[in-house]
């Protein structure tokens, strides 16, 4: 508090105090309404705004990449700035003249992020926050599928509205969805678990592999397979069946590593899973009948929203299921201290197997939606540049932690999105960010954290109390 | 009929004999000990009982079935407890959570459960939780339930072993130095507990300790061990009595 | 593919596998010394033998550049003394600047996340290269001209006789300030047992510095003898030839230094030989299936203690 004016300090902290307290009386159904609300008014006025803020068009991720760009330009000059100020002490003339990006993006897209997001959001969840609380009690009394589903729907509709503007956001959103199912599984292993594992790309791989061959074999006409053996329309029937026979290989691979890895503990499976990383890489460099080094194409259009969003969310859930459960929190017996799990009746390694195969599988389901998505699979995409990036998903969101891997994922796949226009320095800055959090979060952002749905869409306010 | 019965076990450490022609004989309900000084060998018994090595000679039968060669896991399912020397928690994970993964081998749910949560899981997990807070309130850990287990006092670390241990439901217990490191208060309440375990569910228990007053105090029939082998066995008076035990004892743990 | 029995036998492979066993072993050397005194792996070792090599090229351009723009007057072996010395020094800084900023704040966390800094410190360096120096490959000056002997039919260039040489010759001076030196002995017991270092009134960071500084200057000659010998350098080589060293210090068994050597000329050997009978692009895919067998079978690796800690988390 300032002597000189206490008044308007007391002010602001009492009105700082009111926001925080009344943001946090908003349910989950607030804000998730509020979002719906906002893509809504998106999808009726956006085009509208765009034009009036006279904007080259609609940011597509809040604006993030146009904002990127303007640092970038600014960055890039103030660069060049110093180079020439440089040059005059070097007894060059002074030649430069700070100039502003033009179109100068920054402001408008920070004006329309506001109007069209933020400020609907907040009013909408704030002034809401009786009937939304009312509602989240209401559907916290049904049965506890009903709401969950009820909310998923609520939650596809904003994705779908917003998704639905940009073909750029499908993509997006699909990759980054794709990004949590492959973070979440490989925290089964390196967090909850507390191995060490480099093969998740070898995973991601083998499921993509997997999920296309049975979809090209049977519904594209192709001239490594030929002809298309079923109809059409029947595509989509088949292709969780697709799917789940990716999944199936990747686990498969999973087994041959984990027969002779969990025998030994340490950095064992550390080393076995990067060899086998190499080998799956190599494998399908060499088989021609998968395209070899030139990749495999002409998977059918399956992988759309509604179906990765699908998928995700039954990875996050059964993989929320597994840990919750006793079965699965003797991983972190094992993690902790083998022999005292081993002396209190489980069976490590039964545990540790599970868990292994059961990562490797969500792994290689990913890989199977990421190869429809892309409609593509190349071997080069299963390199140590995505191992990298996901164990950076990972180790940023946090281990031991479903949330921290939603986070992580997320928040990378953003970052990654962000820092396009830096090209090549994109690969300094996310690696920075990391260090910088393993040296202050050793274990990531949030670690060890439960999710817990019920008490995540829970009222936040007794209903019948005063607002 | 015994419950636990040894016969004859030895076992080799690379050509070094660490444990000579060892037998042992626990009744149900009855509180056996094993002493001896530093070394004599008498936690390699233990891991040997408990599976985590195998005897290189005899035979261990629990309740009648020889478990020699079975994992540490199966045996423990068999109704084999035991508490570690140096406690052997698991640091990220909370009281309940200990006390319930015990219960791990009493689980049917299987995979399907697990994933997808069904109802039988339901059922089973909530059941587990309603044994483990009967037993986090015997052991006086339950205002603790829901922490993580590293932030606990010491003494009450080692209650959590024993509720852990009791969570299986085992015929016999073992237990390794269960006042290592333990002041003279926390001690008493030790034993007091170990006590009420003892009473409430009449399990077998079989100790290791360095404190001659709890083991007199506690066991019905003692053991000493020295080098491996087994110098004297008998009541508490006929241990304290006997002039080897005396001899391997002398200027040490017996002055206590 | 016909195969030639001959060419199994040639001397000249063998040479060959000679040469590229000792890029692997003098890589590995850092990888494994790390690993004895540190328990974990310096995941940007490989980039840094990426950056030796490029600063011996610096180095080597710059003088060999001065002597024929005739500014210096240096025989061949001077400008490569030089380049050694030279790339050596500064590599050696590197090495430590990464211990500090990248291992020092990390040392009592899990090591995952130690590991995960190491990769991402190896990402920087690389992405670095990239910026300052562009995709563009470069060659490495020619040092000392390349002579050719002819010994009974087999010929054998002096480059690759020199760099056989002076690899074995740097080892061996490792292995003997290992056993010898105050401070080897004092690696030792570090990597014997953790604690008792501090007791003996030496500082485990200064240890950590100097092995960093060790190995970095180790991977610095095999960036020289590799741009030597295959003068061509690019930003993705400490990836690529990186992980093959790291994956022989795993398999010479982790913390030892004979392992380690032995390992790195197995790998040389491997990767020589296997193409001569197999097509070359199932190069990898063979050399990495043979090395995984040998670790199922041999889980500890040659030389390396059974070892049992688990990832501190």
């Amino acid at each position: 508090m300032t002597p000189d004016n206490p008044t308007s300090e007391k002010h602001y902290l009492r009105l700082r105090h009111n926001v925080q307290h009344r943001l946090s009386l908003v349910p989950i159904l607030g804000w998730l309404l509020g979002a719906l609300l906002a893509v809504i008014l998106e999808q009726l006025a956006g085009d509208y705004l765009v034009d009036a803020l006279d904007m080259d068009k609609m940011p597509s991720l809040l604006g993030i990449l146009a904002i990127a760009k303007d640092i970038k330009y600014f960055l890039w000059q103030g660069w060049d700035q110093l180079v020439i100020i440089g040059k005059m002490f070097a007894g060059g003339a002074f030649s430069g003249v700070v100039s502003v990006p033009d179109p100068f993006q920054t402001p408008r897209v920070l004006l329309y992020v506001f109007l069209v997001y933020f400020l609907p959001i907040a009013l909408f969840g704030t002034l809401t926050i009786r009937p939304a609380n009312w509602m989240a009690d209401k559907l916290s009394k049904l049965p506890s599928a009903v709401s969950v589903i009820g909310y998923l729907i609520l939650l596809y509709l904003v994705m779908h509205i917003w998704a639905d503007m940009s073909a750029y956001r499908g993509m997006a959103l699909r990759f980054t969805l794709i990004a949590v199912m492959l973070t979440l599984s490989l925290n089964v292993i390196n967090g909850y678990m507390g191995e060490f594992s480099c093969s998740h790309p070898g995973f991601m791989a083998l499921g993509a592999y997997g999920a296309s061959v049975v979809t090209v074999v049977l519904f594209a006409n192709d001239k490594l397979f030929g002809a298309a053996l079923l109809p059409k329309f029947l595509a989509p029937a088949f292709f969780p069946l697709a799917l789940v026979v990716g999944g199936a290989v990747a686990s498969f691979g999973a087994l041959l590593i984990a027969v002779p890895s969990f025998r030994t503990r340490g950095d064992y499976l550390a080393i076995i899973s990067l060899a086998f990383l190499f080998i799956v890489k190599s494998l399908i460099e060499n088989l021609e009948i998968v395209g070899g080094p030139r990749g495999l194409k002409g998977q059918p259009d399956l992988a759309s929203l509604p179906v990765v969003f699908t998928w995700a969310v039954l990875c996050i859930w059964t993989i929320n299921n597994f840990v919750r459960s006793t079965l699965g929190k003797a991983l972190n017996a094992v993690r902790d201290d083998e022999v005292a799990a081993n002396a209190m009746t489980v069976n490590t390694r039964r545990t540790k197997m599970t868990a292994f195969l059961f990562g490797a599988f969500w792994a290689g389901v990913a890989g199977g939606l990421f190869a429809h998505v892309l409609r593509y699979v190349n071997p080069a995409t299963f390199g140590l540049q995505k191992l990298a990036e996901v164990l950076a998903m990972v180790y940023f969101g946090g281990l031991n932690s479903v949330y921290g891997s939603i986070v992580g994922a997320v928040s990378i796949s953003l970052l990654s999105e962000a820092l396009r226009p830096f090209e090549l320095f994109k690969w300094v800055i996310i690696p920075l960010l990391l260090i910088l959090v393993m040296i202050y979060r050793p274990t990531g952002l949030i670690a060890f954290r439960e999710f817990d749905v019920r008490s995540v869409l829970k009222p936040k306010q007794n209903p019948e109390s005063e607002v | 009929m015994a419950l636990l019965e040894v016969h004859h076990m030895s076992h080799d450490f690379g050509g070094l004999r660490a444990v000579n022609n060892y037998s042992l004989n626990i009744e149900p309900g009855e509180i056996h000990g094993l002493i001896g000084p530093n070394g004599a060998g008498k936690t390699t018994i233990f891991n040997l009982i408990t599976g985590i090595y195998r005897p290189t000679e005899g035979d261990i039968r629990l309740d009648n079935a020889s478990i020699v060669g079975l994992q540490p896991y199966q045996i423990a399912a068999r109704g084999l407890g035991r508490t570690f020397q140096n406690l052997q928690l698991w640091r990220h994970m909370t009281v309940l959570e200990h006390v319930m993964m015990a219960r791990y081998s009493k689980l049917t749910y299987g995979l399907v459960g697990a994933f997808f949560g069904t109802p039988k899981r339901k059922r089973e997990e909530s059941e587990s939780r309603e044994k483990a807070q009967v037993l986090m309130e015997l052991f006086g850990v339950d205002r603790f339930a829901n922490q993580i287990v590293l932030n606990l006092p010491y003494g009450a670390q080692r209650r959590v072993e024993m509720a852990r241990a009791m969570a299986m439901e085992p015929k016999i217990l073992f237990l390794d130095e269960p006042t290592a490191g333990m002041n003279p208060e926390e001690l008493i309440q030790m034993m007091e507990i170990i006590r009420r375990a003892h009473r409430k569910f009449g399990v077998g228990i079989f100790l290791i300790e360095h404190r001659m007053r709890f083991v007199m105090e506690l066991c019905q029939e003692i053991q000493t061990l020295v080098f491996g082998e087994v110098i004297a066995e008998g009541t508490p008076e006929e241990i304290q009595n006997n002039p080897k035990v005396i001899e391997a004892y002398l200027g040490s743990e017996m002055v206590e | 593919m016909t195969l030639n029995l001959q060419n199994l036998l040639d001397f000249q492979n063998i040479i060959d596998a000679l040469q590229w066993g000792s890029f692997y072993a003098l890589i590995a050397l850092g990888y494994s010394m790390v690993y004895s005194i540190l328990m974990l792996f310096n995941f940007a070792h490989g980039d840094i033998f990426m950056v030796g090599a490029y600063i011996g090229f610096g180095i080597a351009s710059l003088l060999v550049g001065l002597t024929v723009a005739g500014s210096l007057a240096l025989p061949g072996w001077v400008i490569l003394i030089l380049t050694l010395l030279g790339a050596m020094c500064l590599t050696s800084i590197v090495g430590m600047a990464v211990e500090r900023i990248g291992y020092r704040p990390l040392r009592d966390a899990p090591r995952a996340s130690a590991a995960i800094t190491g990769l991402m410190i190896g990402i920087i360096l690389e992405q670095g290269n990239l910026i300052l120096l562009g995709a563009k490959r470069r060659s490495f000056p020619e040092i000392i001209e390349s002579q050719t002997f002819s010994i009974g039919g087999v010929d054998i260039t002096n480059i690759k006789i020199m760099i056989v040489g002076v690899s074995l010759a740097f080892m061996l001076a490792l292995h003997l300030f290992i056993k010898k030196n105050k401070w080897g002995m004092a690696m030792r017991a570090m990597a014997f047992d953790y604690l008792v270092v501090p007791l003996m009134g030496v500082s485990i960071n200064a240890i950590a510095r100097m092995t960093f500084a060790i190995g970095s200057a180790l991977a610095a000659v095999a960036g020289i003898f590799f741009g030597m010998a295959y003068p061509v350098l690019e930003p993705t080589m400490g990836i690529v030839y990186g992980w093959k060293a790291f994956v022989a210090a795993i398999l010479g068994g982790r913390g030892s230094i004979m392992g380690a050597c032995f390992a790195g000329f197995l790998i040389g050997f491997i990767e020589i030989f296997v193409p001569l009978v197999f097509p070359s692009t199932l190069r990898d895919l063979i050399a990495y299936s043979i090395i995984l067998l040998i670790l199922v079978y041999r889980p500890h690796g040659f030389f390396g203690e059974p070892y049992s800690a688990k990832l501190r988390l």
